[in-house]
């Protein structure tokens, strides 16, 4: 979920409660303050009454001009001395004489009833005051007030979002640059400004985090080469010097024995470090300058050179050159390239009856070969030192053929059908 | 056959002229441009084996000079790193072959008697041993007076042993020859094996028996 929905959720909800109570109290508050007006008016007339009372003026005559309606009764003795305020909804004065029901038109009165002795006579007062209008004016504001917190509920709504959007980008911004970041690549990365603390923050920290991790890798890899080059001086030295020792003759069966495995060993250990070269070479791109060359050629050439070593296995070669490729490349990468593939597909081929079978397309060539290995996991097909290498075998073969690939922006797929193992490559 | 060797390496200067004075050239060497120039001027050389990276400059100064004074002469670059301008270049200006560090000291003696024969020194294109001669310009092998019939490859493991006579040749070495120092080939050995079986059982048939001694483990030898 995104963080704008679910803080938007979180802020609506909080919203409406609010506003509710908020209703709630307004609503209470503006009748309260119309029940304590009604209070106030009809304990005036309360004391006019008593007053007229007392002058022995009739209550009714004189507050007949108020539109308050009184009811004067003369009780026997007085038994309530509290003023008793009742709130009553009621049918309405005229359908009460009438008798007609007007429905939907209530009336809402409030009454004071008290009691009263005057000159030793008691009376029972009901003053009634129409509460109706006033009703009527705070049901009206109550709606507005509730229309505009409705209202100012969906602007604000919309503007959070609109203006999420508009603060977020600069988060947007940083993590689409984050994301197409290659730690391979030498360029920094440039932030767009902004100025909001916390992705300032955010963007300074992650400049920090990856000049760090770049720099940290390019070390690393700068002592990788090194140690690579650095190394192939001594190997090629102690080599030599193996080499010459072994110019002696007098050696002991063990004497000669320790050196023969000096010997290998150095062998392969300088073969291996010349193939860590080579791809730190390509991966330098050291291998710019260019020859237009025909694949169908070079794949010709390649076989002949490898002559020997397909007799020797009796592997069938199938030709299938349904196009000419001619293709602007590197003639040293594109020699390794194919040494590989083809050294591969005869290494790892039948000890008999094998094939290899290589297929030129308009725009690709596939190298197809019969084997006594089972599919090779995808996911270390191309490293380095794979556990599926032969013994003798340096491991390096198809991390070269992928890094020339990638190196060309062509692609490789490899699949195994039938024993078969296949590698195509588009170009 | 005397041969300069400008090298400023001393262990691998040392190891060239120990293996090519064993080969049975005179050697001399120099570790500067200068020094080598001196000794240019002071003895006629047959060939010379030049470093491009000398301390003093560069190698191909040497080699401009060499065939400007005296295009007779042989000359192999030395080149580091697979630098391949350098190696582009030498051979523009008239070097006569390459090699890049770390070479087979078998290798380079086989490249410097393949440059001293193109350049018909001693005038002579054969490499005659008791009862073996191989002419090197038609290709042939005459074992006691009969041609011997053999493949490509077992003709150039054949030049390539006895262009280092007594020398112990490492079966990686006649591999990297034969086949280029690219392939990674856990079998290319046998192929050295079976071409050499194969060279020995010809060789064996025309009553040469001893030429080619098997070093177990190691590699061969060419006995003369």
């Amino acid at each position: 979920m995104k963080l704008l929905t679910k803080t938007n959720i979180y802020s609506s909800i909080t919203t409406i409660l609010l506003f509710a109570i908020g209703i709630f109290i307004v609503y209470k508050v503006i009748f309260a303050k119309l029940d304590k007006e009604a209070d106030n008016k009809l304990l005036t007339t309360k004391a006019q009454i008593i007053k007229s009372l007392k002058d022995g003026i009739s209550p009714k005559e004189f507050m007949s001009n108020i539109g308050q309606k009184i009811y004067v009764r003369k009780i026997a003795k007085q038994t309530i001395f509290d003023n008793k305020f009742i709130e009553y909804t009621g049918k309405k004065f005229e359908e009460e004489i009438t008798g007609v029901d007007l429905n939907d038109s209530r009336v809402t009165q409030r009454e004071l009833l008290f009691q009263t002795t005057i000159d030793y006579q008691a009376y029972e007062v009901t003053v009634c005051i129409s509460l109706t209008e006033g009703k009527l004016i705070g049901e009206y504001i109550s709606g507005v007030v509730l229309i505009f917190l409705v209202l100012s509920f969906v602007i604000l709504f919309l503007l959070n979002r609109y203006i999420s959007d508009f603060l977020w980008s600069p988060f947007n911004d940083t993590l689409s640059k984050i994301k197409s970041w290659n730690i391979k690549k030498q360029d920094k990365l440039n932030f767009r400004n902004t100025d909001i603390d916390e992705f300032h923050l955010l963007n300074d920290t992650l400049k920090d985090l990856t000049y760090q991790i770049q720099s940290d890798y390019h070390n690393l890899k700068e002592f990788t080469e090194n140690v690579s080059h650095e190394a192939q001086t001594p190997l090629s030295i102690i080599s030599t010097k193996i080499e010459l020792l072994m110019q002696e003759t007098n050696y002991s069966e063990r004497q000669h024995k320790l050196l023969v495995q000096t010997y290998n060993a150095t062998q392969r250990l300088y073969k291996l470090n010349e193939g860590l070269i080579l791809l730190t070479r390509i991966e330098n791109k050291q291998f710019v300058d260019t020859t237009t060359i025909n694949l169908n050629q070079a794949i010709d050439e390649k076989l002949e050179i490898l002559e020997d070593f397909i007799e020797a296995k009796q592997i069938k070669i199938e030709k299938i050159f349904n196009a000419q490729i001619t293709k602007d490349v590197n003639p040293i990468l594109l020699t390794i390239l194919l040494n590989n593939l083809f050294i591969n597909a005869i290494k790892y081929n039948l000890e008999e009856n094998g094939t290899i079978k290589v297929i030129v397309e308009e725009d690709s060539f596939s190298v197809e070969n019969t084997s006594f290995k089972d599919k090779i996991d995808k996911q270390f097909l191309f490293e380095r030192f794979n556990k599926n290498s032969i013994s003798g075998s340096l491991g390096l073969g198809l991390s070269l053929i992928k890094k020339i690939i990638d190196f060309y922006n062509w692609h490789v797929t490899y699949s195994c059908k039938d024993g078969a193992h296949k590698f195509k490559i588009y170009m | 056959m005397r041969i300069l060797i400008i090298e400023d390496e001393k262990s691998l200067r040392e190891d060239v002229v120990d293996y090519l004075t064993e080969n049975g050239y005179k050697c001399d060497f120099a570790t500067t441009i200068k020094s080598a120039m001196q000794k240019l001027n002071d003895i006629v050389y047959s060939c010379a084996l030049v470093d491009v990276g000398l301390p003093d400059g560069s190698g191909i100064e040497v080699v401009e000079y060499i065939k400007k004074n005296n295009p007779e002469m042989g000359v192999i670059i030395v080149t580091a790193k697979n630098a391949l301008e350098d190696k582009l270049e030498g051979l523009k200006i008239g070097a006569d072959d390459y090699l890049t560090k770390p070479f087979h000291l078998s290798e380079l003696s086989a490249r410097i008697y393949s440059v001293l024969r193109r350049r018909n020194f001693g005038g002579k294109n054969t490499l005659s041993f008791d009862g073996l001669e191989i002419d090197t310009t038609e290709k042939k092998v005459i074992a006691n007076g009969n041609q011997l019939q053999l493949t490509k490859k077992e003709y150039e493991i054949l030049v390539y042993l006895a262009s280092n006579p007594t020398h112990l040749i490492t079966k990686e070495a006649l591999a990297d020859a034969i086949w280029g120092d690219k392939a990674e080939m856990a079998t290319s050995f046998d192929f050295v094996y079976s071409q050499i079986k194969n060279l020995k059982k010809k060789l064996n048939e025309a009553d040469l028996k001893n030429y080619i001694k098997v070093v177990y483990g190691m590699g061969y030898k060419f006995k003369d």
